[in-house]
């Protein structure tokens, strides 16, 4: 739908929105309903068969730095259209991304392509953005991992995480096949309640085509069964649904019945036919458990739609702050102030910072403070 | 370098530099208004018509035929009416791309968010003229001023602020409230026949056709509709420090000039075969071949035989003997050959070396003697000595104040010449 672009409120031109995931980045323009483009996060070089991917955490530097910037680079003239000189940008981020990543990324921006400023957004707290609520319990299911964040009042819980990595990439590696099988997956997935005394009857195989020439068959007793191991629990009777009712424990008391009530499920991997259904039973069946039935009061969960697919939602809450001219200014990290300290503020650096400068999520730090990842500086 | 970048368009549609502020609204969409994409296949849709009937107006009992416009992909064999897209009227601009649903919902979200941060924007003007005003003690209004930027000024955690205003009195601006989205209790469980029924696979979308379409993502074929095509873009570049074009693409390809000012041909004198007498193995024999002068001024040419280590010198067959003295060349005289009354010039060619002369070209021997007896072409190279004067390049004021003709600078080429098989 067009949306007049280069008029905003202030005057500004629209902001961009990039939301960089691990498998698919969704980009687009503030203000706009969706995302104009999604496309895997890889470059291809020339010579090489395999596309290498774009986000990687264990790389060092110079490697990630020339990624990052052929990527971008490909976003911005082959996809987006626009000079990247003119345009504020909104990144939508995950929570637990290491600072080595956002800060080569930032490098990227600021110095290779010269954008006027680059504000970092969370995709949990941006996922509330689209349903106008303050509160919800948000689970992001995208490809290398699953997190869990309640945002209560507009202010991330952050002691209260939850993250397992479940998402997309695990069902990858139980598979023979890759991402053919994913592909397969999403467009076939069943589902059945395991716990039931025999199994069903598997479904229908599918004879999905390779190439034109080869033929993949995929036994249905595949396709019914790789899902599980999103919902199968491990040895710390962890799974996608417990990591909800864990999040939970872990929130304050008068909170979780507000939570409880307001679930919200993005990421792509949750995109999966009869995915919604089958974890809202699991959560129902876990509740009854002793380790939740004690603690836990209220066993009502009901979960939200947001006005968009899941995979876009983040970028939608993105998009709609984007668009906020009046704010986005004054809340992103400039490009003179990056030129000037030579880093942007990150939510778990403690060192403090002059007064002119931006906090990132949270209050504060939080006194109590896990860490995924060792955050180098 | 750092990039400025322009549209252009797929289908050579008139396109208009966006440097200005264009509010074209399929422009800025940074999709063509005419052509679509095959939303199977990415190629680009052809419109086809048919004839079909439909009552005439006035008349409803009789039937004419009306032209009637599908689209059609010419790669994949996907029509518009594979979708159930209804045959339009007119062959362009009547197929819209659908909408997408939760627009209005989104639209006003946006709406109630700017209020909110309209206000944030007003308090912390406020805050701020307060703060001038006011003289507090250095220590007290660090605590209080840095506790308050702290609370206020958390991009990650936007939505605190926000929403901690309330509308002050006195302010009479329409608020605009919002309903919360409600959640469900129950979610859609998967249909019950997905366990049994066999999946046709040409109904459902691959996940590339599927994120084509963002705003929908259609799990079925039948849901696929067509999007305008992507615009390509062609970037001019400048140099950082001088602003200087560095390189810029025309808005349409019929519109390149060639710029090409040095072009060889019109530089160095061309050599030509004009006659070959019969070549035999280790006989001299004598070659007719033709010099031209391409410039208007006068040339001087010198022939030398290679060298013994050249290494250009590969293909050579034969021994060459090239006449030792200059030859000079008369200057490219477009008028010459209406011109009666002109002077011949006199060069006082030696008529061993110069068979003929003729304006700007002259005729000379050469003398080769085939070595190789084998059957193919007797080749023979030989090295050309010119001088060549830049007429194009700026010509600089020198500092004598007179105007300088260029500098000659020598040029020296390689020639080879390939006479032709032996006589038998």
């Amino acid at each position: 739908m067009p949306i007049f672009d280069g008029l905003g409120s202030g005057g500004e031109k629209t902001a961009i929105v990039i939301d960089l995931g691990a498998a698919y980045t969704k980009c687009g323009f503030a203000g706009e309903t969706g995302p104009r483009f999604i496309i895997p996060s890889e470059i291809r070089k020339p010579g090489q068969q395999q596309a290498t991917k774009v986000v990687q955490y264990n790389i060092n530097t110079e490697e990630l730095y020339a990624i990052l910037k052929e990527f971008i680079h490909i976003l911005y003239f082959r996809h987006l259209l626009v000079n990247p000189r003119d345009r504020r940008v909104v990144i939508i981020e995950s929570i637990l991304c290491p600072s080595h990543f956002r800060e080569t990324l930032t490098k990227v921006f600021f110095k290779q392509f010269e954008v006027p400023s680059v504000l970092f957004a969370p995709s949990h707290l941006m996922a509330i953005m689209t349903l106008g609520i303050n509160s919800a319990l948000v689970m992001d299911c995208g490809y290398t991992e699953t997190l869990v964040l309640p945002i209560y009042e507009c202010t991330p819980i952050l002691p209260a995480w939850e993250a397992l990595p479940l998402g997309g990439k695990a069902i990858h590696k139980t598979c023979f096949v890759s991402d053919l099988q994913r592909g397969l997956q999403i467009q076939e997935a069943k589902f059945n309640l395991e716990g039931t005394a025999e199994r069903p009857a598997p479904p229908p195989d599918v004879d999905y085509p390779l190439d034109g020439e080869k033929i993949l068959h995929v036994k249905g007793s595949i396709r019914d069964s790789v899902m599980e191991i999103l919902f199968e629990q491990d040895n710390e009777e962890k799974s996608v649904a417990s990591m909800i009712l864990d999040a939970l424990v872990k929130c304050p008391i008068d909170t979780r019945k507000v939570l409880s009530e307001n679930l919200v499920v993005i990421g792509g991997t949750a995109m999966l036919p009869g995915f919604l259904h089958r974890l809202l039973a699991e959560i129902r069946l876990l509740v009854e458990k002793p380790k939740y039935s004690d603690v836990l009061a209220s066993k009502n969960f009901r979960i939200h739609s947001p006005p968009a697919k899941p995979s876009c939602t983040a970028w939608l809450g993105g998009a709609i702050f984007g668009a906020l001219q009046d704010i986005l200014g004054s809340r992103s990290v400039s490009r003179d102030h990056y030129n000037q300290t030579g880093r942007i503020p990150d939510w778990c650096c403690l060192s403090s910072p002059p007064p002119e400068s931006f906090y990132e999520a949270g209050k504060t730090p939080p006194p109590l403070m896990k860490r995924a990842y060792s955050m180098e500086k | 370098m750092h990039a400025e970048s322009f549209f252009f368009c797929c289908c050579l549609w008139k396109c208009v530099c966006v440097r200005r502020r264009s509010t074209v609204a399929s422009l800025l969409r940074r999709r063509c208004a005419n052509c679509f994409d095959c939303p199977c296949c990415m190629h680009t849709l052809s419109t086809r018509a048919t004839n079909i009937p439909a009552p005439l107006a006035d008349d409803p009992t009789k039937t004419t035929m009306k032209k009637a416009y599908y689209l059609a992909c010419g790669f994949c064999r996907w029509t518009s009416r594979d979708v159930g897209m209804a045959d339009k009227s007119v062959a362009s601009g009547g197929w819209q791309e659908p909408e997408n649903p939760h627009a209005q919902r989104i639209s006003k979200l946006i709406e109630y968010y700017q209020q909110l941060a309209h206000r944030e924007k007003q308090e912390r003007d406020r805050k701020k003229m307060a703060r001038r005003r006011q003289c507090m003690p250095l220590a007290f209004s660090e605590k209080y001023g840095l506790g308050t930027r702290l609370q206020r000024q958390r991009p990650g955690a936007p939505i605190s602020a926000l929403a901690g205003l309330s509308l002050k009195e006195g302010e009479d601006q329409k608020e605009i409230t919002i309903e919360p989205a409600q959640a469900l209790d129950e979610v859609e469980p998967l249909p019950e026949d997905c366990y049994t029924r066999p999946i046709s696979l040409p109904e459902v979308t691959t996940l590339r056709q599927r994120l084509l379409q963002p705003d929908f993502q259609p799990a079925g074929a039948s849901q696929l509709h067509p999007r305008h095509k992507h615009l390509l873009m062609k970037r001019s570049l400048r140099c950082r420090k001088c602003e200087h074009n560095l390189s810029k693409p025309e808005f349409n390809p019929t519109s390149i000039k060639f710029k090409i000012q040095l072009v060889a041909v019109s530089y160095i004198p061309e050599v030509r075969i004009m006659s070959i007498p019969n070549l035999r193995h280790t006989k001299e024999s004598q070659v007719l071949l033709t010099l031209t002068n391409p410039v208007e001024n006068v040339t001087h040419v010198t022939l030398a035989a290679c060298e013994e280590e050249d290494p250009d010198d590969v293909n050579s067959t034969a021994k060459v003997l090239v006449p030792s003295k200059e030859l000079v060349l008369a200057g490219k005289d477009a008028a010459a050959e209406y011109d009666e009354l002109a002077e011949p010039q006199d060069f006082q060619d030696d008529p061993d070396i110069v068979a003929f002369r003729k304006s700007n070209k002259i005729g000379f021997f050469i003398k080769v003697i085939p070595q190789k007896e084998d059957d193919s072409d007797v080749t023979v190279t030989f090295r050309m000595r010119h001088d060549f004067r830049n007429l194009t390049a700026p010509v600089r004021p020198s500092e004598d104040g007179g105007d300088a003709a260029p500098e000659a600078i020598w040029l020296t080429h390689h020639v080879e010449l390939r006479l032709g098989p032996l006589a038998p």
